[in-house]
């Protein structure tokens, strides 16, 4: 069964979050929450709360839909007048208040109205589905599971699944494909346990880790620190993240779980009241959602000074930047260097995942199956880069298990048999495998269809390597280029493997596609401007020029090369990283991607064939207005404004995605849709002809350099942002020579390009800009 | 005029703004259709007796392009032996429209002539799809190419008009279209647009519940440092309209029933930088052929391309605001360039007969440095 349609009921902050990532699935969403007025009063009315939702929806940072007409897709209605409706669904997700019996009695009525086959699942995070289906009719509880999202929706990647004994494998197993395959999730199958896997782990985690803080007398800035980077838990640590999921959501959590838990369990020892936490949120200050937290922005002088609470007197005073021996000492020593520091960095990092392993080691398998599950819960739900079990591996079990003892505290029969066997997770015969709890190896599962370049890397050694980057043969035929930079940024050793990938492939009988692809957060975040601002702050011109030409060079190689050549990228693919997408034959883009040609931020034009490519693809577009303005006067605003899309759809609308480009949702199918895509261009491959393009010259720059001053005029452009402007209009209309009853050849704007580069390099405000921009990561308005 | 010419009846479409009101997906071309229908409709004129449908457009291309009056006709259902021209004057298109039947009628070249106007200022972008400007003029004369929200600038602090007083003036627009459309006076105008099972009928620009505050609140539009805001100026909109043009003479052997009689007309040229004030050269040099003085006109529509143009002309004129846009203007309604003319004249038409006044003025400003004016009276 395929989901088509869909029905959420409960508009609030979870729910409408899912019916609009159903939405930026293609599904059409029914929204429902309970009726306003009574009932005949206009649909606006019964239906506020859900159209409600929407509305806010469209207007939330970061946005809950890819493409703002995605909206369109969702129907508001209530619960009253349009129950019958949920006939029409295949899946109906319940995300209604945490209250059983209002659960229950919605499940009564939904019983009533929906049709055989179609599945029901709730979005519970704290009760159990024993309880959830107990008393319901046995078609109920065979359609029935929970489907746990994590907020918001649309950006988090875990999806907790919980089947009953009852549900029948059919439903379990199609909103498992669906939501891996449509929704881009990473499934995990949980036990119908308190919390799950996730929270359950993760509230322990911060539970300890608040307490800890409090015992060892570490400040919240100091506490953040380190359980933060060097552990690889996101930068909020743990009292940020409570400032950003909300100080009133830690008792409520609190409370739940622990009435939720056995009596035995650990985490009954490690609570306790926590005054101040209490009198924070009694005073408004419930995080950022709230007038702060444990940090808070002091605008009272005028400037913007970051404050942090002190925990022991509760008064705010300006953020410091801790000090600890023990930080220093993980920078090089890593993980193992921080645990064993004496001070309190050092004690505090130990105490706090000691606990944590100890808890999530005791039990598997009673949340889940596997310890694999529980890593990937964490790291998909609290975006940890480590599991708990990875963790344990990066000190050693054996290491872990002999500190747990020399403590007095009890050592997990599990992660005993890992401290014997010698680690979780092993590499054999170039497979990843992981420790059962019956002490043998097993191969980590991947969902049919997924390739990873990870997997890759461990059955085989690159076809070449740099400093920079890396071929890789990921079978068929197809060489998968890695950048592996920092941010991947685009550097002369890249555009050498660039190269060296043509070279490799080409004439091959072995190779007949390349993918463009890596596994980092980001696909490329462009050129490397540290180089280039190197070479212009000590006058070395030819060296830039060279850099320029040699990319533009290899861009085009690739762009003419004799076989296929797909983009596959995930998260930032800006500048020359957007550039290498406008070279290839076709994008296979995740749909997280965001992609845009940011060259005019640090005060030039693209001059990798950006220009040209973005020109050439805007003006094949049918669906654009013909005559040889449209696609000038696009890709002026796109580029001139840096126009960064927010997602792969939004992409599409900017020109970076043609129509035929594809785009996936599960990160980690991506590869494997970019190779399929690659193959399937490589039977009968004919590079693409040298294009020509129809610019309008002069004509066309009058009407380009008149906007800008219009622009200028309204305080919108920089006086620099006036002469950046400029040097685009110059490119993007084909020069003074073009006409546009005569096309001018690629090589020509090519050409403009790299002299519009070239001109605006050499000023001072552009190096400014480059420089602000390497420093702060912001955009310099000069 | 040798042969009197009247307004035997004008209909217009609702406007609605542009990219996200309820005409963004209707066609332009269509759109006007179903209101030169309605024209036919409600004034029973018998469509084998037109001599021409005369359809102004400021930028005739895409689905206003080709030459969109004959296919406004071939849409409207008019007969086949009707011509169609389409006229371009930018916003004084389809009040151009009405002066050319005029000087048809007056030269025995036809007895009664359709003038619409029409912009879809959501499907077809203000200067088209391709504005390809002429280098050389645009180095030598820049002014050609000024935009509009600048001349509305240049306006203010040519003539002084401070941003208070603009404000004031948009709101009294929205005020008193906000009453018009609240008792009703705005109903008879309006023929219903319908798109698929889709009706609208009724306007979408308006706004009633506009603060002094709200808009002292938005900043400026154009410049930085002026006083011209999105709320002062009238804005992007959909729409069409058009009036029914005939000979005194036809109209009453065929039983219509004229509006108002045409009295004089004229167009004139001013400092494109400055377009904004067109309207006072253009009335001066109109109430001149009908000997007339600003004093003796009761009824006035002045467009309001923005409050400090429509300010500057109503103090160059000595205008009595009392008498100015009694149904709201331009910036409460919504200005769809093309179709603003004929609008306004056969609006001028309809509020002198439906007050009993004796004489009435329709008056706009062009892009380019252009006014236009049109001087009815009250037929007996």
């Amino acid at each position: 069964m395929t989901i088509t349609r869909a029905a959420v009921i409960g508009a609030g902050v979870m729910g409408s979050g899912i019916a609009a990532h159903l939405a930026n699935a293609g599904v059409s969403v029914l929204l429902l929450d309970v009726p306003g007025g009574t009932p005949g009063n206009a649909p606006g009315r019964r239906n506020a709360l859900a159209a409600g939702a929407i509305q806010r929806m469209l207007k939330a940072d970061p946005a809950p839909f890819m493409h703002k007409r995605f909206a369109r897709r969702i129907t508001p209605g209530n619960t009253e007048d349009d129950l019958p409706r949920l006939a029409e669904v295949d899946w109906i997700i319940e995300a209604v208040v945490e209250d059983l019996d209002v659960k229950q009695d919605l499940y009564r009525r939904i019983e009533a109205v929906r049709r055989d086959g179609s599945i029901v699942s709730s979005n519970t995070s704290t009760l159990p589905l024993a309880r959830l289906v107990a008393g319901l009719p046995a078609r109920f509880v065979e359609d029935f599971l929970i489907t746990h999202f994590f907020n918001p929706p649309r950006y988090m990647r875990l999806l907790e699944l919980v089947a009953g004994p009852h549900t029948r494998a059919e439903a379990v197993a199609t909103i498992r494909d669906f939501a891996d395959r449509h929704l881009g999730k990473g499934v995990v199958m949980c036990h119908d346990t308190p919390g799950f896997v996730a929270n359950r782990i993760g509230s322990f985690w911060l539970q300890c880790a608040v307490v800890a803080a409090l015992d060892l007398g570490l400040s919240v800035e100091e506490a953040d620190a380190v359980m933060s980077r060097p552990v690889g838990i996101p930068k909020t640590g743990v009292f940020g993240l409570l400032d950003l999921v909300g100080l009133d959501l830690m008792p409520r959590v609190d409370a739940s779980l622990a009435a939720a838990l056995p009596k035995d369990d650990a985490y009954h020892a490690i609570r306790r009241p926590w005054p101040l936490l209490e009198r924070l949120i009694a005073e408004g200050y419930t995080g950022r959602k709230g007038k702060g937290g444990f940090y808070r922005l002091d605008t009272s002088t005028g400037q913007r000074i970051k404050q942090a609470i002190d925990l022991k007197t509760g008064t705010y005073a300006a953020a410091a930047k801790p000090v600890l021996e023990s930080l220093q000492m993980s920078r090089s020593g890593g993980l193992k260097a921080l645990v064993e520091h004496p001070d309190r960095g050092g004690r505090y990092a130990w105490s706090v995942l000691s606990q944590v392993f100890a808890y999530a080691a005791a039990h598997v398998p009673e949340i889940a199956d596997t310890i694999v599950d529980v890593d990937r819960a964490l790291k998909l739900g609290y975006n940890w880069k480590y599991g708990p079990f990875e963790l344990i591996d990066r000190l050693g079990p054996a290491y872990v298990a002999r500190r747990l003892a020399e403590d007095g505290r009890e050592v997990p029969t599990l992660l005993r048999t890992a401290a014997e066997a010698g680690a979780f997770y092993r590499v054999e015969g170039g497979r990843r495998r992981y420790l059962e709890v019956s002490g043998d190896y097993r191969d980590v599962p991947r969902p049919e269809g997924v390739l990873l370049l990870e997997d890759v890397k461990l059955a085989s050694t690159p076809l070449a390597r740099n400093g920079s980057a890396s071929l890789w043969d990921i079978g068929d035929g197809v060489v998968c280029l890695e950048v592996h930079t920092k941010l991947n940024t685009i550097d002369p050793d890249v555009i050498a493997m660039i190269e060296t990938a043509i070279r490799t492939i080409t004439g091959s009988d072995a190779y007949r596609a390349l993918v463009v692809y890596n596994e980092g957060e980001h696909f490329s975040a462009g050129a490397n401007l540290g180089l280039a601002l190197f070479a212009a702050n000590t006058g070395m011109w030819p060296m830039i020029e060279s850099m320029v030409e040699q990319g533009q060079k290899a861009y085009r190689k690739l762009k003419g090369a004799p076989f296929p050549v797909v983009a596959a990228p995930s998260g930032l693919a800006l500048g020359g990283g957007c550039e290498i997408l406008l070279n290839a034959d076709a994008v296979q883009a995740h749909a997280e991607s965001y992609v845009g040609l940011v060259e005019a931020g640090v005060g030039v034009v693209p001059a990798w064939s950006g220009c040209t490519e973005l020109l050439s693809r805007l003006a094949a577009d049918p669906k654009r207005p013909g005559g040889p303005m449209p696609p000038v006067i696009a890709a002026f605003e796109t580029i001139g404004m840096a126009k960064v899309a927010k997602s792969a759809f939004e992409a599409r609308d900017l020109g970076f995605l043609r129509e035929s480009d594809g785009i996936t949702f599960n990160r980690e199918r991506l590869l494997a849709d970019a190779k399929a895509r690659a193959l399937e261009l490589a039977a009968d491959y004919q590079p693409p002809a040298p294009a020509e393009l129809v610019l309008p010259g002069p004509s066309g720059k009058a009407t380009l350099d008149f906007a800008v001053r219009d622009l200028r005029a309204k305080g919108v452009a920089t006086e620099h942002d006036t002469r950046v402007a400029a040097a685009l209009a110059e490119v993007l209309t084909g020069g003074p020579g073009a006409d546009h009853t005569e096309p001018v050849p690629a090589d020509t704007v090519l050409a403009l390009e790299r002299r519009a580069f070239m001109a605006l390099v050499r000023t001072e405000a552009t190096l400014a800009r480059m420089e602000h921009t390497l420093e702060t990561g912001k955009p310099l308005r000069n | 005029m040798q042969r009197p010419v009247v307004i035997a009846g004008y209909a217009r479409s609702p406007f609605h703004f542009a990219g996200k009101g309820a005409l963004v997906k209707m066609r332009p071309d269509e759109l006007a259709a179903q209101v030169v229908r309605g024209l036919l409709e409600r004034t029973g004129v018998e469509p084998a007796d037109i001599e021409d449908l005369i359809v102004g457009c400021a930028f005739p291309e895409g689905e206003q392009g080709l030459n969109v009056a004959r296919l406004i006709g071939f849409l409207s259902d008019l007969p086949l032996s009707v011509a169609g021209v389409t006229v371009n004057r930018f916003c004084g298109s389809s009040m151009q429209a009405i002066h050319i039947a005029a000087g048809q009628i007056q030269m025995g070249a036809g007895e009664v002539f359709i003038c619409a106007g029409v912009e879809s200022m959501s499907r077809v972008p203000m200067a088209g799809f391709n504005p390809m400007l002429n280098p050389g003029l645009a180095e030598r004369f820049p002014q050609a190419y000024v935009s509009m929200g600048e001349t509305a600038e240049n306006v203010a602090a040519k003539y002084g008009i401070p941003r208070q007083r603009q404000e004031a003036f948009a709101l009294e627009s929205h005020c008193r279209a906000a009453a018009a459309r609240a008792e009703g006076r705005l109903r008879e105008e309006i023929v219903p647009v319908r798109r698929g099972n889709e009706t609208v009928d009724a306007d979408g620009c308006i706004r009633p519940d506009t603060t002094a505050e709200a808009l002292a609140d938005l900043k400026p539009a154009f410049k930085a440092d002026g006083t011209v805001t999105a709320g002062t100026s009238s804005p992007l909109t959909d729409g069409a309209a058009a009036v029914l043009v005939t000979s005194e003479d036809y109209a009453r052997a065929h039983g219509l029933k004229p509006l108002a009689r045409l009295r004089a007309v004229a167009v004139a040229g001013c400092a494109p930088e400055i377009m904004g004030i067109g309207p006072v050269v253009a009335t001066r040099k109109a109430l001149a052929r009908a000997g007339l003085d600003t004093g003796d006109i009761d009824v006035i529509e002045l467009n309001e391309a923005f409050a400090s143009q429509a300010l500057a002309c109503i103090d160059e004129l000595k205008l009595d605001p009392a008498r100015i846009n009694i149904d709201g203007g331009a910036i409460a309604l919504g200005h769809p360039l093309g179709a603003t003319g004929a609008r306004i004249t056969g609006k001028a038409a309809q509020i002198m007969q439906r007050e009993g006044k004796a004489l009435a003025l329709a008056t706009q400003c062009i892009g380019g440095g252009q006014g236009i004016a049109t001087v009815l009276e009250a037929v007996a």
